[in-house]
């Protein structure tokens, strides 16, 4: 029952999605400049991206991984800074091979090590963070350094966002939404059942390193805009919210599409509203009351909705009603 | 806090001139090496106890939502007019606050069913670091909190921010007119009144003291009115500040050992036993925001981490008692913050240089690197701790990957052994004799290489428990023992009778 009410409500989502615009010009008098435009839209790409990933991510109790991921990669935006210069390409294929190291090196300590999950994430993203800081403060000292802008992979900076960008964007998000339809089933039985997708026959190894990479592609993307800090925020709020909604993972995953691109927008949109608010922290907060929102009101699985339960169960005892078995 | 850095004061200049003490507090490194080990002793014991109950990400969680309680802090005592300290007690209770708040919000998440654990723990920092930020670029325009400072904090000039402690010569100096060091100036008095120049004849004059006013004994020293020199001792906050915190730790632990220990191990046990496990998480978690805030000015909210972190999961590698832990990881923690120190100047571990590194990069690359390596102190500490760990992984006498490679080879070897022993044993003296124990074709039983069997074989015979015989491979009476030692030893193991018809 409850699936069957996912499906018009993503729809609604998008519709509101793409009414924001004009919306929010006609009831706030915002003016949308084209910067406003394209930052919500790069907003909501990200936030389509990250919440269709961060789907895989909640499900396999990786929530914190992408916490270390991201605080893995600033090591290799700096030396991607020392060895190439100020050139986007450069600083985001240095942060992809960070954080697949960082990855691994959390893969190594869990597998040769007693040290479990946790501590194994906090020494990852510490050290890796800490290479970066070091860096950072290195490349600072150089004399000809233009190093302007690396803090804002640090901290994100929405309003730096430009066309390019955007195009970037919109293509890696094409290129994972192909390989998650073509690998579907793969990564459905990796996430719910690992041995038996091994047990099965399935390279299970292969299948994994590629749904990792999928998520360190989107923390790569995301840190520009949302910073290393809150990246984490970006991916599992989304994924988190639409789990309330419905019990399978096709749903799960574009629900969170969905709720990922409409935090993303009208976060952008709202931090357009007072030029002191920043986009990152703004894009989270409208993701967390996403959250909380649907916590509270999901059907059948909502805070509210076990209440009422409870109460009717409740009632129903006192007045002796209890069916037998029941 | 001034008494309290006083009375220390006092005792430590029954051992020392407290010339000696200025000089020592005054360098950067004293200073810095001191303050980070106090961080790394408290973070190192109570992260201990975070890693054995499989919480260290939760000090992550809470030292980034500590901002979140600075800046509400901050912004209330601007609100009222005070002036901003991150040692006021204000923004200790912000912080504690917050780091409650963190831990009450993740419980709140995960025991509505709905969220697992790691994930509520993802969902709530983000969001109060959001808020933290937002509130920070919204309301406060205050250079304290400002990118750098959050990040990697300002360890290194720790030094500079002093409290004066003065011990003789202590009485504050009033200048007065009359006194001899005032300094008189003649001033028009009524020059702007008119708009004449002092040198019109209707100028009116009258004496000026410039410096008359209240000294204290410092400010006299510096302005050159004192004679006698007063005996002032700088003494840098944070390191008070650490000092405080540090023996709140240590008490809190060493008075509630027992209990960490019980509920950290069995919680459920304690529950039935009569503690209370909840409260101590909370007292534990408070204490971790204590100790972040605390090292918020020398570390930053991000780096603080690792001294929750790190040393007590190298710790981990090295002992398998709790009492272990707590004392090595301290010390690892110490190690990691003295030799940061060095690092952050151009010295790994005080001895090999960082610049050379630079070098061989620049000649191995062809690149054009700067070779001079002055970086961030608290990243370099992080960093050395880090080493710290991976030699820790690499060479632990206990669980290292040098032990474990040896004893998972030493192990292979002697199934091996036992492999071979028993098929001659079982073949020995069978018909089949001839055809299974030929030494030439032996690795074909086993589906091994022949380059291994003739290993294998070559041990066993320097054993002394396999010879060769008409070209078969027969057990000596030593081998003959040696398995039916090891065989009564699996029965017993696995409580079999035995039921071996050769044996007597």
């Amino acid at each position: 029952m409850a699936e069957r009410r996912v499906w018009p409500m993503i729809v609604a989502l998008l519709a509101l999605g793409v009414l924001l615009l004009p919306l929010s010009q006609s009831l706030f008098g915002l003016r949308l400049t084209y910067t406003v435009r394209v930052v919500a839209l790069g907003g909501s790409l990200l936030g389509a991206l990250s919440g269709a990933v961060g789907c895989f991510a909640v499900l396999r109790r990786e929530s914190l991984l992408g916490d270390a991921l991201s605080h893995a990669a600033l090591p290799g935006v700096a030396i991607g800074f020392l060895l190439a210069g100020r050139q986007l390409g450069a600083l985001l294929v240095g942060a992809g091979i960070a954080s697949w190291l960082g990855l691994r090196l959390v893969a190594a300590i869990l597998r040769t090590t007693r040290i479990k999950q946790d501590a194994a994430l906090g020494i990852v993203l510490v050290s890796f963070f800490a290479a970066g800081i070091a860096l950072l403060t290195y490349i600072q000292s150089l004399p000809e350094a233009s190093q302007a802008g690396l803090d804002s992979f640090i901290f994100g900076q929405a309003a730096a966002i430009i066309e390019s960008d955007i195009a970037l964007l919109g293509g890696v998000g094409l290129a994972v939404t192909l390989v998650l339809a073509l690998l579907w089933k793969e990564f459905k039985l990796i996430t719910f059942d690992a041995d038996f997708a091994s047990a099965g026959g399935l390279r299970g190894g292969l299948i994994d390193a590629l749904l990792s990479t999928l998520i360190v592609v989107t923390i790569v993307l995301g840190l520009q805009l949302a910073g290393v800090i809150l990246m984490v925020g970006m991916l599992i709020a989304p994924a988190i919210a639409a789990r309330q909604w419905t019990h399978s993972l096709e749903q799960m995953v574009v629900l969170a599409a969905a709720l990922g691109a409409f935090a993303g927008g009208s976060g952008a949109v709202i931090s357009a509203l007072d030029s002191d608010i920043p986009t990152g922290p703004m894009i989270i907060v409208v993701a967390f009351a996403l959250v909380a929102l649907s916590i509270t009101l999901a059907p059948g699985r909502g805070v509210l909705w076990r209440q009422l339960r409870q109460r009717e169960n409740r009632r129903n005892f006192r007045s002796r009603r209890l069916e037998p078995g029941a | 806090m001034m008494g309290l850095e006083r009375a220390l004061i006092e005792l430590l200049l029954h051992f020392v001139t407290h010339d000696a003490l200025n000089a020592f507090l005054r360098s950067p490194q004293h200073t810095a090496s001191l303050v980070g080990c106090l961080i790394a002793v408290c973070g190192a014991l109570l992260g201990t106890f975070l890693l054995l109950r499989g919480m260290s990400l939760t000090s992550d969680a809470i030292s980034h939502t500590v901002l979140l309680g600075i800046v509400l802090a901050f912004m209330l005592m601007t609100g009222a007019g005070l002036e901003g300290d991150t040692a006021s007690p204000w923004l200790i209770l912000g912080a504690a606050a917050a780091g409650v708040g963190t831990v009450v919000l993740t419980e709140a998440l995960h025991r509505s069913g709905l969220v697992r654990q790691d994930a509520a723990l993802g969902l709530a920092f983000p969001l109060l670091f959001a808020i933290a930020v937002i509130l920070v670029s919204r309301f406060v325009d205050d250079v304290h909190l400002d990118d750098d400072a959050v990040l990697v904090g300002e360890i290194g000039l720790a030094w500079a921010n002093t409290n004066s402690h003065c011990f003789a010569n202590c009485e504050s100096l009033r200048i007065t007119p009359e006194h001899p060091a005032a300094q008189q100036t003649r001033q028009c008095a009524n020059c702007r009144e008119l708009n004449i120049s002092p040198r019109d004849e209707r100028a009116e004059f009258r004496e000026v003291c410039g410096n008359c006013g209240v000294y204290t004994p410092a400010q006299a020293w510096s302005a050159g009115l004192l004679d006698e020199v007063p005996t002032l001792v700088f003494f840098p906050k944070s390191i008070t500040v650490m000092l405080v915190l540090t023996a709140l730790t240590v008490g809190f632990v060493a008075v509630f050992y027992k209990e960490l220990k019980l509920t950290t191990f069995d919680a459920a046990l304690a529950k039935s036993l009569g503690f209370r496990p909840a409260a101590l998480t909370y007292a534990l978690m408070i204490l971790v925001s204590l100790v972040a805030v605390g090292a918020f000015d020398a570390v930053g909210s991000i780096l603080v981490i690792a001294f929750f972190i790190i040393p007590p999961a190298a710790a981990y590698l090295l002992t398998d008692r709790l009492s272990g832990m707590l004392l090595l990881s301290p010390i690892i923690g110490g190690a990691g913050a003295f030799f940061g120190y060095d690092l952050a100047r151009g010295w790994l571990f005080g001895m090999l240089p960082v610049a050379e590194g630079i070098a061989a990069l620049n000649a191995v690359f062809g690149l054009q690197l700067r070779e001079v390596w002055d970086s961030s102190i608290s990243a370099s500490v992080v960093l050395t701790m880090f080493v710290i760990f991976v030699l820790v992984w690499i060479l632990s006498p206990r669980y290292g990957l040098v032990v474990s490679a040896v004893r998972r080879a030493n192990s292979r070897r002697r199934f091996d052994d036992q492999v071979v022993l028993a098929h001659i044993h079982n073949h020995q003296g069978t018909p089949s004799h001839a055809i299974e124990l030929r030494a030439a074709t032996l690795h074909q039983h086993f589906r091994w290489t022949p380059q291994k069997m003739n290993r294998v074989l070559m041990r066993l015979r320097a054993l002394g428990f396999v010879s060769l015989e008409a070209g078969s491979a027969i057990l000596t009476q030593r081998g003959d023992a040696h398995v039916h030692a090891f065989r009564k030893q699996l029965l017993v193991a696995h409580n079999i009778p035995d039921i071996d018809p050769t044996q007597p």
